[in-house]
């Protein structure tokens, strides 16, 4: 079994408590607007070009012994500018697992392994494995997710799972089709039924996005509805733009949003206390 | 900070506190007077004439600084006719591109002035002199006399104050009354309480004004004492520590380099006691808070950290690490470090645990000299195999052929370097340092000057500059040739003679494709592993020419050696140009680490099992800013270095940026192409950001 992924990012301090490697899974069903890792939305393994970048060697031609492109990374390896990078690799839970262990003296004190996107719940009994192989051997387990998958994906992985770190983007159904091309409904009600069912801690995880929902009012919204699930742990996370030269390299028109102020922040902060 | 701080801090940093030697005209001897005797003469007709420097702001006086006209202290070695011989024939002068000769660490051990002053000391060379022949009659003779000298010295300046004291006002002269009266009875006879310890150890630093040493064990007998009984507040002895710490500022002359170098008078707190406990106190906390209030660049302090500190110690004095512009904090394993000075070294335990970082960051024990300082080009070896052996290895069928062959090149360099540090030592050694060797209780003891073995528990570590090339250049051999065989031997071979030139893009595949030290891999780890084996091997059990054990160490110093190495080595298999800077340090950079911070750290903590690498060893963690703006993430990064420490990891110290490194990666993506920053949820090679991105996280990078 494999599942493909566009990286690995040993010893982190944000995806989840403590010290974690956090794993970015190829491929997601949702299409926000603002995404910050657009390169993790297709399933496949893909090549960037950063046209920017690129000082016309043509050294990528000289070096490819293909006629259509298979994706063997020479010419990326060789670019003297760094112009091109293949996004994206296969791995197995057992090689995923090596990688994870690696650190395992670090997760003490709540730290572990963090399944991330994309959407790591695309691959359920890739996760359930891995998962598994982590809890055997004593690793602390989160799954960082939209929440827009068959309820039974998230039953496959609980058993296995510490925490779970689910998005919620906004309330209003029209503002969430209108910035993730789909609706919220399946996403609020998984949330509903995982709270119910699942004992371990669930932290609600809010971007932020200047010029989408950085409203009062749709945050109060959110609350609302996380006080009716009696659900507490929740972190805002701020729009950034350090991820907009990724659109680039993969060839998509990026919408504009705005970066909020630490004013705005600590107000919607305050929200949530 | 108060008023009466505030104002010695300005002098200080004024550069008005330094005290200047006052000339002495040079007398004839008496003909038939022997060296020992003259120089001892000269010494202390120097120090009686020797003006203090006084200010009505004081609470502390009694330090002088030596001209060279004599033979001053061991630290400095001004006077010392042979060293400075030494000095002019091979300081800073690459020996064969292998060795140069270093300056040396002189630590002074306070302990025994502490507890029975000046008169005791003399007392016990009194004791020992009718055991002693010649030589060491004389020399023990010498040191009497220069004990004496500096308890009448002191009480000419207590005359000097008590008379100054008069025209102050009457705030500054009752407390210039009670440094007049105290300098009468320290360091004469042991201090009683803390005022006096300090004052003591105030008045010998000018006898070798290197290291405070470990500074909260000396005091805080007097500390708790005074808490104790009521004499003394927490607050007046942050005031006395922070004088203590202005004076080490302004041993430094204001118009030297050095002043705003925070690299001198390393000291240490916390750590092992004799009785297996940890020594970290509330004084030690003091002593680091004290420090970091005031706005000086020395001196600076290191924490020892054992199993047994707590998280929360740990956590706090980062804390200070964090919020200190300076830099002046740094961190050292006491488990790693303790374990070798009594296994590798083979010292007792209550002796092992008497060590303290000075300088850069060396270790060294008190009352010792560092036995080595020499540097050795750890790289040259590797230059031999591909540049003149390459025959050899080309017929080497696998790795282990190949290892066998480096390691015979490898030991015989060390060899050299190890014959070229006996060979600066033994000129060194033909100096008396009698001042000095005043606070070496070894010394008192067998009456034989600390340059000449006087001192016991001592180590000898030469520093090996570039090891992390010299791995990485044999991570390349074994992954890229051997392993993966993406490379023959005969093309790595013809790219390093052709200095890379046509070799392009084998080059751009090693960059980019070699699993670096750092980074840990299989690879990695194993051949760094194998490295440092092969180190122990070579130097355990081997003693220097006084017979101290040796240890491996890696760090610069001041000067340029890695860049005098680099400019006369070929190319190396690491991707290194020929003529290019070496590295220094045990860690990564420009970007080869590519797997992040608990990947570097395991690659470092893990890498020297044996512990003969407990030298003076640095290992530098450049982190991005970001990682630590909120509390979540510097815990978590508190509780990773901890963990860093449990798995291994000898020493730490941190930047929150490299701004240079952000601005050459923005020039030449191509070297820096591993180079990571972060943001919160997010992290990505600084070369792919955009320019005006990068721009940004420029300008949000502190500076060093
Ligand atoms: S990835 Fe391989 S096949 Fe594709 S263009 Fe590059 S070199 Fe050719
Ligand atoms: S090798 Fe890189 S820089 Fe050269 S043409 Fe190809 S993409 Fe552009």
């Amino acid at each position: 079994m494999k599942a493909t992924i566009f990286d690995i990012q040993r010893g982190s301090f944000v995806d989840g408590p403590g010290i974690r490697t956090t794993v970015f899974f190829k491929g997601c069903n949702l299409r926000c607007k603002w995404c910050h890792n657009p390169e993790g939305i297709d399933r496949e393994i893909k090549m960037l070009f950063y046209e920017s970048k690129c000082i016309g060697c043509k050294k990528c031609k000289s070096v490819c012994k293909s006629k259509a492109c298979i994706l063997c990374g020479e010419c990326a390896i060789y670019c003297p500018s760094m112009a091109r990078e293949i996004c994206g690799r296969e791995i197995t839970p057992r090689e995923l697992f090596d990688i994870i262990a690696r650190d395992k003296h670090y997760y003490k004190n709540g730290g572990g392994a963090t399944f991330s996107g994309g959407e790591c719940l695309l691959n359920p009994d890739f996760l359930r494995e891995t998962l598994s192989l982590c809890k055997e051997n004593g690793i602390g387990t989160a799954i960082d997710t939209a929440g827009n998958v068959p309820y039974e994906s998230i039953e496959r992985v609980m058993p296995y799972t510490d925490i779970f770190l689910y998005d919620i983007k906004c309330i209003t159904k029209e503002l969430h089709k209108a910035g993730t091309g789909v609706s919220n409904g399946l996403i609020l009600e998984n949330l509903k039924r995982l709270k119910k069912d699942f004992c371990g801690r669930i932290i609600i995880r809010i971007p932020i996005i200047g010029g989408f929902n950085d409203t009062e009012e749709e945050l109060r919204k959110i609350k609302a509805f996380l006080d009716s699930l009696e659900i507490e742990e929740v972190e805002l996370l701020p729009y950034h733009t350090l991820g907009v030269h990724k659109y680039e390299a993969l060839g998509i028109d990026q919408t504009e949003f705005s970066v909020p102020s630490e004013g705005q922040m600590s107000a919607f902060r305050e929200i949530f206390k | 900070m108060n008023e009466r701080i505030k104002a010695l801090c300005r002098l200080t940093l004024d550069g008005k506190m330094y005290v200047r030697p006052t000339p002495v005209a040079a007398v004839e001897c008496p003909e038939n007077m022997g060296r020992i005797e003259r120089e001892a003469d000269e010494l202390c007709r120097y120090i009686m004439n020797q003006e203090p420097l006084l200010s009505e702001h004081m609470a502390f006086c009694g330090r002088f600084n030596f001209d060279g006209s004599v033979v001053g202290d061991a630290f400095k070695r001004g006077g010392h006719k042979y060293t400075q011989q030494a000095l002019n024939k091979y300081y800073l002068k690459p020996q064969e591109n292998l060795s140069t000769m270093e300056w040396q660490h002189a630590t002074a051990d306070y302990r025994q002035v502490l507890d029975i002053g000046l008169f005791g000391i003399m007392e016990k060379l009194k004791l020992s002199y009718f055991a002693l022949e010649d030589e060491r009659r004389d020399f023990s003779l010498a040191l009497h006399k220069v004990a004496g000298t500096i308890i009448r010295w002191c009480e000419g300046v207590s005359r000097k104050i008590r008379e100054f004291a008069k025209a102050a006002g009457e705030e500054n002269r009752k407390r210039l009354t009670r440094l007049a009266n105290n300098l009468a009875s320290v360091p004469k006879h042991g201090a009683k309480d803390f005022y006096q310890a300090v004052l003591t150890i105030y008045v010998c630093f000018s006898a070798d004004p290197d290291s405070v040493g470990t500074l909260d064990r000396y005091l805080q007998p007097y500390y708790d004492k005074g808490i104790a009984d009521g004499t003394l507040t927490r607050e007046e002895a942050k005031e006395y520590l922070q004088e203590l710490f202005l004076m080490l500022q302004a041993s430094t002359p204001k118009e030297s380099v050095h002043f705003t170098r925070g690299g001198e008078s390393h000291f240490c707190v916390g750590g092992y006691l004799p009785n297996g406990q940890d020594g970290f106190t509330d004084l030690s906390l003091l002593i680091i808070e004290s420090m970091v209030e005031l706005p000086t660049y020395i001196p600076q302090v290191t924490l020892r950290w054992t199993e047994k500190t707590p998280t929360e110690v740990l956590y706090k004095v980062m804390d200070l690490e964090r919020q200190d512009p300076h830099k002046r904090i740094a961190f050292t394993n006491d488990e790693k470090r303790i374990k070798c000075y009594t296994e590798i070294c083979g010292f007792p335990y209550e002796r092992a645990v008497n060590y303290t970082m000075v300088g850069c960051n060396e270790p060294a024990f008190l009352g010792a000299i560092t036995g080595s300082n020499s540097k050795g080009n750890i790289l040259r070896c590797v230059e031999t195999l591909f540049h003149k052996r390459d025959e050899k290895i080309l017929a080497a069928s696998d790795f282990d052929s190949f290892y066998s062959l480096f390691e015979e090149e490898l030991f015989s360099d060390l060899q050299k370097i190890f014959d070229y540090d006996d060979m600066y030592n033994s000129e060194r050694a033909k100096d008396y340092s009698y001042i000095s060797s005043l606070f070496f209780e070894e010394c008192v003891y067998s009456a034989k000057s600390l340059t000449q073995g006087g001192g016991k528990t001592v180590t000898a570590s030469p520093m090996l500059i570039g090891v992390t090339n010299l791995i990485d250049s044999l991570i390349v051999v074994k992954q890229l040739v051997y392993d993966k065989k993406k490379i023959t031997m005969a093309e790595l071979i013809q790219a390093l003679k052709n200095n890379w030139a046509g070799y392009e893009d084998t080059r751009t595949l090693i960059l980019k494709t070699a699993e670096f030290f750092g980074n840990d891999t299989d690879t990695s780890s194993t051949v760094s592993k194998r490295v440092y084996d092969s180190l122990y091997r070579f130097y355990y059990g081997k003693k220097n020419l006084f017979g101290y054990p040796w240890l491996v160490g890696d760090l610069l110093g001041y000067n340029e050696h890695h860049k005098w190495f680099g400019e006369g080595t070929l190319a190396t298999p690491d991707g290194r140009y020929s003529g290019q800077s070496l590295k220094f340090a045990i860690g990564q950079s420009e970007g080869k680490d590519r797997e992040g911070l608990s990947a570097l750290l395991n690659d470092v903590a893990g890498l020297d099992k044996a512990g003969i690498a407990c030298g003076s060893t640095v290992t530098n963690l450049y982190l991005d800013k970001s990682l630590i703006e909120n509390e979540g993430s510097f815990r978590s990064l508190v509780l990773m270095l901890e963990e860093y420490f449990r798995q291994g990891g000898v020493h730490f110290q941190l930047t929150y940026t490299s701004k240079e490194d952000l601005i050459k990666a923005k020039k030449d993506p191509q070297s820096y192409s591993g180079l990571r920053v972060r943001v919160t949820g997010f992290s990505d090679y600084f070369v792919k950001l955009k320019p005006s991105i990068q721009d940004d996280i420029i300008e949000r990078t502190v500076k060093k």
